[in-house]
């Protein structure tokens, strides 16, 4: 049960769209594939770790949740940080 | 008098008395360069720097940093190393990024002062505060040649306190240093995964970021020093390594490396507060954490001191005692630490608000579980302009400022959000 009802693949579009939007924010453009394999850092995802504090900061206003209030949680891949917004 | 450039003998390869290890190597961009290729640089830019009383140099890689650096020291000269483009005064040499030298011949000599370093503190705005090194304390707990076998990866700014310990410790106690073009996390974690990297020093914030790249080099140590260690995240390292040792060091281009903690526990034990430790005493008054010990920096770069007249340094970290912990609590000047960056947020504000058309702005302060802490900005518009046209005249404000230090989402509102004093909320829950 999630608090916005969202299920993985749409979870996975926000993140998408959020991650089109902080690229454009510094004139980088991504056209590849993005799916739940998708690494943010060390793939072809011309992602860095501020691009990637700012997503957590987006996607906490999108669905105000913080799965991160507590501290650090790993993830690696765009999948595994949408389960982390799906827990709910 | 200069010295005439030194002559090297086979055991003694830059003429430096045998400070140089000749175990050590620099990897960097493609080349390896030993021990015997660093002394060969570093004779050449002795050469080119006779004469000189003062010398800067840009701290552009490790490897210009290791050359000057031993060339300064053979020479017996100040050196400075600069991170930005403002050159001390008194200096009558730069060695550009490119490693050529450019004389500044002066009406009047300056005044040599013998061998030391002069570090610039980290800052987003204004001239850098510079302070001087004794090098013999900068080099005090590397023991030569115990580093042998050891694979580093380069991570800090090269001109840098945190970064020049690196490289000092594996030019005296010998290993590898390996670095990169760039210092983007996964091209570095990919670095270390290709050297097989034994031993990364870096930020949480970086070491947030490698976790997060899956990597897995044969790590036989883990330093995090240049922000304040998190318990979530030295868990996390600790489970993804657990053959490593892990700790977190205190230190700054003012204090030096007061110490490290080992016990795999955020802050440092309380205890340390009656006892001292590594030499260093601590106190602390009014909330803030007072250091007094030996390898603090000599001095300001122009004479003045640090401390007060009874050797105490004011760290400006404000601490609390937590059961047998103190731990750390951000910064007295409210300055703000954004992945390894330091940052003042009341300046970044003051970019924003000379902004024509920007009636107020908040930049705020929000903790993040990436880089640490992370600024964003709330901005009001003046009545009739457009936030679409400002916007874009925001941003080209900020645009000078690092990466770090600006705001990573500028919103506008119609009022902003006050504390209950009536004042802007700088820390953003």
């Amino acid at each position: 049960m999630t608090t916005i009802g969202l299920n993985a693949g749409a979870m996975l579009a926000v993140i998408h769209n959020e991650v089109l939007k902080i690229l454009a924010d510094k004139g980088a453009t991504w056209a590849g594939p993005f799916g739940p394999e998708t690494k943010f850092l060390g793939d072809a995802l011309p992602f860095d770790s501020l691009d990637l504090a700012t997503l957590l900061v987006a996607m906490e206003q999108k669905t105000g949740q913080d799965p991160f209030r507590a501290g650090f949680r790993q993830f690696t891949t765009a999948g595994e940080l949408a389960a982390l917004y799906l827990e709910g | 008098m200069t010295p005439p450039p030194a002559v090297p003998c086979r055991d003694d390869p830059v003429g430096d008395g045998g400070w140089l290890d000749a175990g050590c190597r620099l990897v960097q961009d493609g080349g390896v360069h030993d021990a015997a290729g660093l002394a060969t640089q570093a004779r050449d830019l002795v050469h080119h720097l006779a004469g000189a009383h003062r010398v800067a140099a840009v701290a552009a890689t490790p490897l210009r940093v290791a050359v000057a650096v031993l060339a300064a020291r053979t020479l017996g000269r100040e050196l400075s190393l600069l991170r930005g483009d403002s050159l001390p005064t008194g200096v009558d040499a730069l060695v550009g990024a490119d490693g050529m030298v450019t004389r500044f011949p002066g009406d009047r000599p300056p005044v040599a002062t013998g061998f030391s370093l002069v570090l610039e503190s980290s800052g987003t705005t204004g001239t850098p505060k510079r302070l001087r090194h004794d090098f013999d304390r900068l080099t005090a707990r590397v023991q030569a040649g115990r580093g042998r076998g050891s694979v580093w990866l380069a991570t800090f700014d090269p001109g840098g306190y945190a970064g020049l310990q690196v490289l000092l410790t594996v030019l005296r106690g010998g290993g590898t240093l390996v670095a990169g073009p760039v210092r983007d996390v996964p091209a570095l974690a990919d670095l270390a995964a290709r050297h097989a990297v034994t031993h990364i020093s870096a930020t949480p914030s970086f070491w947030r970021a490698f976790l997060m790249t899956g990597v897995q080099p044969p790590l036989k140590a883990l330093t995090l020093g240049g922000e304040a260690a998190d318990q979530a995240l030295l868990d996390r390292l600790a489970a993804a390594f657990p053959g490593a040792a892990v700790r977190h060091i205190y230190a700054s281009t003012e204090a030096g490396a007061l110490f490290a903690v080992a016990d795999g526990r955020a802050g440092f034990p309380a205890a340390w507060l009656e006892t001292g430790v590594e030499g260093t005493d601590l106190a602390v008054r009014d909330g803030v954490l007072w250091v007094r010990g030996p390898r603090l920096a000599t001095a300001l770069a122009d004479g003045r001191g640090v401390t007060d007249a009874s050797g105490w340094y004011v760290t400006g970290d404000r601490v609390a005692v937590a059961g047998d912990r103190v731990l750390f609590q951000g910064r007295e000047d409210g300055m703000v630490n954004v992945g390894g960056v330091k940052v003042m947020p009341d300046a970044v504000e003051a970019l924003i608000l000379a902004v024509p058309g920007v009636a107020d702005a908040a930049v705020r302060v929000r903790s993040s579980p990436i880089t640490g802490q992370l600024l964003t900005a709330q901005l009001v518009a003046a009545p009739g302009q457009d936030v679409d046209v400002l916007r874009p005249h925001v941003v080209a404000a900020l645009a000078g400022l690092p990466a770090a230090a600006r705001p990573r989402r500028l919103e506008f509102v119609s009022t902003l959000e006050l504390s209950p004093s009536g004042k802007k909320k700088r820390v953003q829950e």
